[in-house]
């Protein structure tokens, strides 16, 4: 065992195109969609009946029977059966924390390789029980007598056969991601134009990405999908700017289904694994993962926006790490929205913010942004929860690994409740 | 002065509360309120009915009370004090006008508590005359939770009535949280707190009562922006709700919340029209 930490390699990823809600993959479920990433993953780089020491995926809806989902998923794929496996949730910091998780135990020497993944389908999504007629249920099951159980039942009305459809709101303020970052985005006065010319962009690097082949060895095709079903390579800001608000109230109102990332299914998968036994497999690394950070913000009281916890969590790791925001050579801020991105940024200029809410003497400044999420992030390419932290570290590892030894990159995600996943890769 | 204080052997039934006042709410009269204290002692917590009631007001589940709870608990007592045929108003149609709750120390399911009602400070109001019915709780001799609830009897105008302490301003702004509040929500609060007014439990019971649909139970709707806003409120609290336009069922409301210093004011207002207020909450 190592007694000093290692660095943990990224050897590379897949992921199966995304799809959009009730698409390709709506009858496929979060099993079928992580199996097929595992075995696409296992088809490149060799690792068919291969142990590996762990692979830690998750989905954030997920079925209460999935409570094993990717060790299930493990079992169904071509990786041998001796592989270990464990759930994790952290809403869409998922992928990223699970990548955190394998590399740490990857730097103490406890693995020696492992795969960080995640998956979510928003079409095969639970439906649960009417919560009434589930409290039925529950007393009857508790009744001992045939009597009791009986008397029970009798609480039974028709009306509590109606499900109960999941809500894509935050369950303690009862508002949708979508009005949370309306309000945040109407605080830091970000506009619609600037809103739609991110995700036109967005669109336009993915489709660029796409046409040079740079995703060719990120990518499995899978039900017939090879290219992310949410691309449009012809979107422009004159297209996106006569879409309505569809988040917000009011003439205030910036934020669009252009500029939101639409409910979206798929998976990733990334490999990682100490530099000895990238070597012994003859898999050479990509780039190392070099550190993590996550952060939380009290959005609850309306003290702070619900998506700027990544806001605080970078602060934190370039201090740690001894960097300037302007010391890295691409930046991944996922696209929740085109305003989450843009008030992030914002945000990190702004001396006021800088000083009373992150604790800092100066802002941290701007960042080239023809640095930003330059073969499209989340807007074109779609945001299955879980599968976005994976999406983005194998092709981040892929820039960094073509731009050189030393480069940097810088990966800032936002996640519901509040949170926020943040880290740094070097390039091999 | 002495107080005449009657000690109950068990909660007055409150359907049977109901129906007696509506029996003894014509020809209701005076200026004087009785002397009349009522008291019980000993109430031990159903825990069965604190989790309903947590589970309905959104307050975690657990064995602390919620700051609202005890109110559930003295509600018997008060009706049966305004239910008294020399109450000198009538308890139907009476209107909730305000609630101030002092929590002097965590309360849980395992405290006796002895719960004591009484009738105070009968005043002329701009839209009638108001009244504040006390509930003391204590436990082994000392005090650790009190109440006051302000309610309005409507008829004739006292133009020169004295104003009622001014209310504080809905905090303004976006809201921290949007509530749907379901149209059976009068009907479960009723089997929860017993108070089967039938304002708040069926379109066609309120239409008889002059309401256009059924409202919400003012002390739910207090209940659940305390629950919106705080973690801690069974811990020693001090908390006043004002009310304002009543909750018709279903609605959708928006919580609105400012905070300053150790104290929070929150509003709760309707969400289609943000000019309809509910309630303004203040909690130290």
């Amino acid at each position: 065992m190592a007694t000093t930490p290692r660095r943990a390699a990224i050897l590379g990823g897949n992921r199966i195109p995304f799809a959009r809600q009730n698409g390709a993959y709506a009858k496929a479920s979060n099993q079928d969609l992580l199996t097929a990433t595992l075995d696409g993953l296992a088809a490149r780089f060799g690792l068919a009946g291969t142990h590996l020491d762990e692979v830690v995926a998750g989905a954030v809806l997920k079925h209460s029977r999935d409570f094993n989902l990717t060790r299930e998923s493990v079992l169904g794929s071509a990786l041998s059966p001796t592989t270990p496996a464990y759930d994790i949730q952290q809403a869409c910091g998922t992928g990223l924390e699970a990548a955190i998780l394998v590399t740490n135990k990857i730097a103490l020497g406890q693995v020696d390789s492992g795969i960080a993944g995640g998956v979510d389908s928003s079409s095969d999504a639970p439906i649960a029980l009417n919560e009434d007629f589930r409290q039925t249920l529950l007393a009857a099951n508790r009744a001992k007598t045939t009597g009791q159980k009986a008397k029970a039942l009798t609480r039974f009305r028709p009306q509590q056969l109606l499900p109960s459809i999941p809500q894509n709101t935050e369950p303690r303020t009862g508002l949708s991601m979508g009005e949370h970052m309306a309000i945040t985005a109407a605080t830091w006065g970000i506009t619609r134009e600037a809103q739609d010319e991110l995700a036109a962009a967005s669109h336009q690097n993915l489709a660029a990405a796409y046409d040079r082949g740079f995703m060719d060895d990120l990518l499995t095709p899978y039900l017939g999908l090879t290219r992310d079903a949410n691309l449009r390579a012809d979107s422009t800001v004159e297209k996106l700017a006569k879409l309505k608000p569809v988040f917000g109230r009011g003439e205030g109102a910036t934020m669009t289904a252009g500029n939101s990332t639409p409910l979206t299914d798929g998976a990733s998968a990334v490999l990682l694994s100490s530099e000895e036994w990238a070597s012994e497999h003859g898999l050479p690394p990509l780039a190392y993962f070099v550190d993590g950070q996550t952060a939380a913000v009290d959005y609850v009281s309306g003290e702070e926006g619900l998506l700027m916890a990544p806001a605080y969590a970078v602060p934190r790791l370039l201090a740690r790490q001894g960097l300037s925001l302007q010391d890295f050579d691409y930046y991944e801020i996922h696209e929740a929205f085109a305003a989450t991105v843009l008030v992030t940024l914002k945000a990190w200029e702004d001396a006021e913010f800088c000083k009373s809410r992150l604790g800092l003497d100066a802002p941290l400044g701007s960042i080239d942004r023809s640095k930003l999420n330059v073969n499209g992030s989340s807007l074109a390419a779609g945001h299955p929860f879980a599968a976005t932290g994976g999406r983005i570290v194998a092709s981040l590892a892929k820039m960094l690994h073509e731009k050189g030894t030393g480069s940097r990159g810088l990966i800032s995600i936002c996640a519901a409740g509040g949170q926020g996943v943040v880290a740094i890769l070097e390039g091999a | 002065m002495t107080v005449a204080v009657t000690t109950l052997t068990s909660a007055p039934s409150l359907a049977r509360v109901f129906a007696t006042s509506a029996l003894t709410a014509y020809g209701k009269k005076g200026s004087v309120l009785p002397d009349r204290t009522l008291r019980l002692e000993g109430v031990r917590v159903d825990r069965d009915h604190l989790v309903a009631y947590q589970r309905l007001c959104a307050f975690g589940v657990g064995d602390v009370l919620p700051h609202t709870y005890p109110h559930i608990l003295g509600f018997p007592l008060q009706a049966s004090v305004m239910s008294a045929r020399d109450f000198p108003l009538a308890l139907p149609g009476m209107v909730h006008l305000a609630n101030a709750i002092t929590v002097h120390r965590r309360l849980t399911a395992d405290d006796a508590l002895d719960i004591t009602v009484s009738a105070r400070d009968l005043r002329p109001h701009l839209k009638g005359r108001v009244v504040d019915l006390v509930t003391e709780v204590d436990v082994a001799g000392e005090r650790v939770w009190e109440s006051r609830s302000t309610y309005l009897s409507r008829g004739g105008s006292n133009p020169d009535a004295a104003q009622e302490a001014a209310a504080p301003d809905l905090p303004p702004g976006d809201p921290v949280a949007v509530l749907r509040i379901p149209e059976d929500i009068g009907r479960r609060y009723a089997a929860v707190s017993g108070d089967v007014n039938p304002i708040h439990l069926h379109p066609l019971t309120a239409k008889a009562m002059g309401f256009p649909r059924a409202i919400a139970h003012g002390m739910w709707t207090g209940a659940r922006t305390i629950a919106a806003v705080s973690n801690a409120a069974g811990d020693p609290s001090t908390s006043q709700i004002r009310f304002r336009k009543p909750v018709f069922l279903p609605s959708t409301v928006e919580i609105t919340r400012a905070a300053s210093g150790d104290s929070v004011v929150a509003g709760m207002r309707s969400r289609k029209n943000p000019e309809t207020e509910h309630l303004v909450l203040t909690l130290a």
